[in-house]
């Protein structure tokens, strides 16, 4: 049964974005001719393109209401640097907690600090801004930048990202090449702005790395990221995307792994920021023998709103993709999970999996839950779950009968619930990070 | 010397009454077992005691050293020296045994509440010193019989009965209860654990501590060595005597008791 409401003509049109827009962006860079043209055709992709309908399935459940695009002014600045002291305590703090081969932040559309503690470059190693990357290396930047893991087509968000890009990293490393320590990117959005933050990672063949990046800032603001990992041959990635924005941000982000043979990656998802987030996560097994893991979580309060809608192709044989995504949710708030498993008629002896898992603290919260399974292979195994459940009393009075309190005993339980997720994150600064974030948000 | 006292205790879940008048009275250094069919109420006595909310108390009360804990939630309940060996432990997933136990700890033995005074109460800001738990808990993971390796596993998730039961052993040695009631602590062992489970009884049973003893068998009471069994029967204690009394059963089942004192009271046979 269905009620009919008359929703508002859903998006405003971009009234106070145009072509112009998009020219001033790419001067205030300097870029070559190229990188302009490039942004040309995709304005004019994300103009040919409708904006998301309530009745389309991906935003049946996230509603744009109240977001108006002109009311985030793209950045059309350079990059100013600045000594790690004139930093921010928060920032500071995010650089100190982690033992990083390599650091960069990003702020008002450029590049506010940069530091690197590995000889990266005598490993061939490239890390660094990708506004630099456009000119330093313009082969690298030309061959992979939104040309086949996400093009500007692939929705109205990434097309618009592609017009206006401003922030983020291009990470390329060498066939054999190994980055022990992680590569940490931040980004702090600035208040009442619109973003738009890249993340380009290329490991080629046989390379290992693990690139941290972290979203922070926000309020009343708008990004718009994409995030493209290409990996080669028999690489190794560990990827961790942690969101933190302000609870008044509108958050939307497209990010896409394309992996080659033999390729093995892990990416961490993290949503704990934003009003509202969508968020689309795709794993491409493009190789054989190729092995992704996809892990979130979120826990959204008050009236927070989180959409996570994945894809798992798998294209060819003998591939396994295991993705889970747990979430708790307080008070008001509101999550949304869709995801597919799409296994193609070659892609025998597929492994996929797909779990969502909800802790529902607050009768008031919600969880949707849409999971779903493609298959057009037969020789396959492919299982996907999704629960929505309350606190155990059970649990409860267990501890409560080995004298911890109900608050301390609740606290465990969700603790212990991301718990599966955490124990797959492979950086322990990270780790001890996510679990501070729990405590705060269980507190309140 | 404590002592804890059942006074005419009537309970009701959902509006059914399981527990229909339960006396009795455990000093420190007793052990006094409780045998009787399945369906008895039993394991509903132990939950009362520990404070489980789902059980509805009709009359009676339950005091510690005089001091009734009907008004205690069951934290405060095992504060105040009560402990409960579950005879199905839950499996808590993501919730270490170490990480657990350690708050548990620290409340127990008041270092939570001395952070109550001193900081304002922030929860978990004043834990037992993490060294000296963790010596004190591998000693004892030692001497119960406890594999190093189950610290760091989650709470029963994936044990085996035998390793549950074992662990809930673990867990009143950490704790030091002044009474403790063991619910079937030694259902779905093997000989070998049986006897672990049963060592491990006996090295707690100090003159300071009680114990209530739920057991269907009275091959745990050739090991652990009773002062008391009683006869639980329709929701309330029917006999109470030496040792003797579970050989009887032994021998000669709960039939005659059904024919003594069962007026087809058996709560849901
Ligand atoms: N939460 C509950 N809801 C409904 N009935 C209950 C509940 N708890 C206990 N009962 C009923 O109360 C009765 C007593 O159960 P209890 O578990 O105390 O028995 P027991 O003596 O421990 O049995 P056993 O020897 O099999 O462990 C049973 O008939 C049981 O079904
Ligand atoms: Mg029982």
């Amino acid at each position: 049964m269905s009620v009919l409401v008359k929703e508002p003509t859903i998006m405003t049109e971009a009234a106070g974005f145009n072509e112009e827009t998009v020219r001033a962006a790419s001067a205030a860079k300097n870029e070559p001719e190229w990188m302009l043209a490039f942004r040309l055709a995709a304005w004019r992709t994300f103009e040919s393109m409708e904006w998301p309908k309530p009745t389309d399935e991906a935003w049946r459940r996230t509603r744009l209401t109240g977001f108006h695009l002109d009311n985030f002014t793209p950045f059309t600045t350079t990059s100013r640097q600045s000594a790690r002291a004139e930093l921010s305590d928060l920032l500071q703090t995010e650089l100190d907690e982690m033992e990083s081969a390599a650091s960069l932040i990003f702020q008002d559309g450029g590049v506010l600090f940069g530091e690197t503690h590995d000889d990266l470059a005598s490993k061939g190693v490239i890390f660094t801004d990708l506004q630099s990357a456009v000119t330093e290396h313009p082969e690298l930047v030309q061959k992979h930048f939104m040309t086949s893991v996400v093009k500007p087509d692939h929705n109205k968000f990434t097309a618009l990202h592609a017009a206006l890009w401003d922030t983020g990293a291009f990470i390329y490393v060498p066939k054999n090449t190994k980055v022990e320590l992680p590569l940490q990117v931040i980004l702090n959005q600035a208040a009442g702005a619109g973003g738009y933050h890249h993340t380009l990672l290329v490991a080629e063949e046989g390379a290992e790395v693990t690139v941290v990046d972290d979203l922070l800032g926000g309020e009343d603001a708008m990004q718009s990221s994409v995030v493209e990992i290409v990996q080669s041959a028999n690489s190794v990635v560990r990827y961790m995307n942690l969101q933190d924005f302000d609870h008044t941000a509108w958050n939307f982000m497209t990010g896409r792994a394309a992996m080659g043979k033999d390729a093995d990656l892990r990416w961490i998802q993290v949503s704990w920021g934003s009003r509202l987030t969508k968020a689309f996560l795709d794993l491409d097994l493009m190789g054989q023998g190729g092995h992704a893991e996809l892990l979130g979580i979120y826990f959204p309060t008050g009236r927070q709103h989180i959409d996570h809608q994945t894809l798992q192709i798998h294209r060819v044989p003998n591939c396994f993709s295991d993705l889970l995504f747990n979430g708790a949710l307080k008070e008001k708030a509101r999550s949304v999970y869709m995801g597919i498993i799409k296994v193609l008629p070659a892609a025998q002896k597929t492994d996929a999996f797909q779990r969502n898992g909800n802790l529902i603290l607050d009768s008031s919260a919600r969880a949707d839950s849409i999971p779903g399974l493609e298959i057009q292979a037969d020789d396959v195994r492919c299982t996907h779950a999704a629960t929505a459940a309350q606190v155990e009393e059970e649990y409860v009075f267990y501890l409560m009968a080995r004298g911890l309190s109900r608050a301390q005993a609740e606290r465990m339980i969700v603790q212990g619930f991301f718990q599966a997720v955490l124990d797959r994150v492979p950086v322990e600064s990270v780790v001890h990070k996510l679990e501070r974030v729990i405590e705060r948000k269980i507190g309140g | 010397m404590s002592t804890l006292e059942i006074r005419n205790l009537h309970a009701s879940v959902e509006d059914t009454e399981i527990l229909k008048g339960v006396n009795l009275t455990l000093h420190s250094g007793e052990i006094h077992a409780l045998m009787g069919p399945n369906g008895s109420g039993k394991s509903t006595l132990a939950y009362v005691i520990a404070g489980h909310p789902h059980y509805e108390i009709t009359e009676g009360d339950i005091l510690v050293d005089g001091e009734s804990i009907l008004e205690m939630e069951a934290d405060e309940r095992t504060k105040a020296g009560i402990f409960l060996a579950f005879q199905y432990p839950v499996a808590v997933p993501g919730v270490s045994v170490a990480n657990f136990l350690r708050t548990a700890v620290s409340n127990v033995r008041g270092y939570t509440e001395q952070a109550d005074s001193n900081r304002g109460g922030v929860i978990g800001s004043n834990l037992m010193p993490m060294r000296d738990f963790r010596r004190e808990l591998t000693a004892k993971m030692k001497e119960y019989n406890v594999d190093s390796s189950f610290a760091r596993r989650y709470l029963n998730d994936g044990f085996s009965g035998g390793e549950k039961k074992r662990t809930e052993v673990l867990q009143m040695a950490m704790l030091e209860p002044k009474f403790a009631i063991l619910d079937e602590s030694d259902s779905g062992l093997d000989i070998d654990a049986l006897r672990v489970v049963a060592d491990g009884i006996n090295k707690l049973a100090t003159p300071d501590r009680g114990f209530l003893m739920i057991t269907h068998y009275q091959r745990l009471l050739n090991y652990v060595k009773p002062n008391f069994v009683s006869i639980f029967y329709g929701g309330r204690i029917v006999k109470t005597g030496g040792p003797e009394v579970a050989e009887m059963l032994e021998e000669r089942g709960y039939g005659w008791v059904e024919q003594e004192f069962g007026t087809g009271e058996l709560v849901a046979a």
